[in-house]
């Protein structure tokens, strides 16, 4: 049912040698290499009738089209960093011809080597903390001195005075917690830090897009020499163990492709 | 460098990874959003992958709310804060 258009090419990522390509006809995928001074680019084949703009639109809004290229896209390169340095493309960058492929290769090449340098060797972990708001709060009024103070007083109060107390014990609660899951997070991100090569800070997600119950307070992630994982590690048990009965969440995740430490020219940090 | 991990390599460095679980979420949130933007010949402008989002109704309405919730760690907690 093909029409005659003609194919684009998908690119996956930029790598620094040649890849094996023997894993990937398990996964029902072409690939081949597009070599410019000292860089590949991982290409795919694919059909204008799915990736050309106007397909690639009506596509990009199908859940399961969407689901079934974005893995594979992250499928390919992991496999691909088993062997080799590979700098990810964001999904979908797609081109028209090889002679531009590699004119963007050659046009780019300090740039990409560059990279490659410094991303050698090491691999991205994602870490996103959440807070459960029973374990938190619990935490907070029973280990906080100021508050815990404002309890006694309730007692010792009459009715007037202890709803004026109890709003007032409110309004501390909300302010201790604030101070504390700063506090938290930044212990824990600064810990994880010093076992990084380097690191960013990423947007929180609302509970609509995590699923999950409870909220999320921190989303970073963290590039690691391969030879400090072992490290990375054992401080992120010190953080479960130091901050389990304060209700602060850890999961992480990895290794990634280096997705958010080889855009040089983007800063989201902040 | 494999991703699943039994749990009874207990002491092994690679404890880290029995929590991976690669969510949809995780990939997309990474593929979409980040890695080397390079201009293609087909370019796909970062508004349209924002509305892909809300196709999977696995994000918020807008940019503004995530960066409201950005600033805000607990819900609630900072809407008095400029």
């Amino acid at each position: 049912m093909r029409t005659e258009q003609k194919d684009l090419i998908y690119l996956y990522c930029a790598t620094k040698t040649k890849p094996l390509f023997s894993n990937f006809d398990a996964m029902g995928v072409k690939i081949y290499p597009i070599y410019s001074q000292g860089i590949y680019a991982i290409a795919s084949s694919v059909s204008a009738n799915e990736f050309s703009k106007d397909n690639l639109e009506k596509n990009l809004a199908n859940m399961k089209w969407l689901e079934e290229k974005a893995l594979l896209h992250e499928k390919v390169i992991e496999e691909l960093m088993k062997d080799t340095t590979a700098i990810p493309f964001k999904f979908p960058t797609i081109f028209q011809s090889e002679e531009n492929v590699e004119k963007l290769l050659k046009e780019h090449n300090t740039e990409f080597k560059n990279m490659m340098a410094e991303l050698e060797g090491k691999e991205e972990w994602g870490c996103k903390m959440y807070c459960d708001a029973d374990n938190f709060d619990r935490h907070v009024r029973e280990g906080d001195e100021s508050i815990k103070k404002i309890d006694e007083e309730v007692i010792s109060s009459n009715k007037g005075k202890a709803y004026f107390l109890k709003k007032k014990k409110e309004e501390l609660v909300k302010d201790v917690m604030n101070k504390k899951i700063s506090e938290y997070t930044k212990d824990s991100f600064d810990r994880l830090a010093k076992a990084s090569v380097k690191t960013k800070i990423n947007r929180l997600l609302p509970k609509e897009v995590t699923q999950k119950k409870e909220n999320m307070v921190f989303n970073g992630a963290f590039l690691i020499n391969k030879k400090w994982l072992g490290e990375f590690n054992n401080v992120l048990d010190y953080l479960k163990t130091k901050y389990a009965d304060k209700g602060l969440i850890f999961e992480c995740t990895g290794p990634w492709p280096p997705y958010n430490f080889c855009s040089a020219a983007k800063d989201i940090n902040g | 460098m494999d991703k699943i991990v039994t749990p009874q390599d207990k002491d092994s460095s690679l404890d880290i990874l029995k929590e991976k679980k690669v969510t949809l979420l995780e990939v997309l949130d990474r593929a979409l959003n980040k890695g080397v933007v390079i201009s293609g010949d087909i370019v796909i402008s970062l508004a349209e992958v924002d509305l892909i989002y809300v196709g999977l109704k696995l994000l918020v309405s807008s940019v503004e709310t995530m960066e409201r919730l950005r600033g805000a760690p607990m819900s609630g907690a900072k809407e008095e804060a400029t």
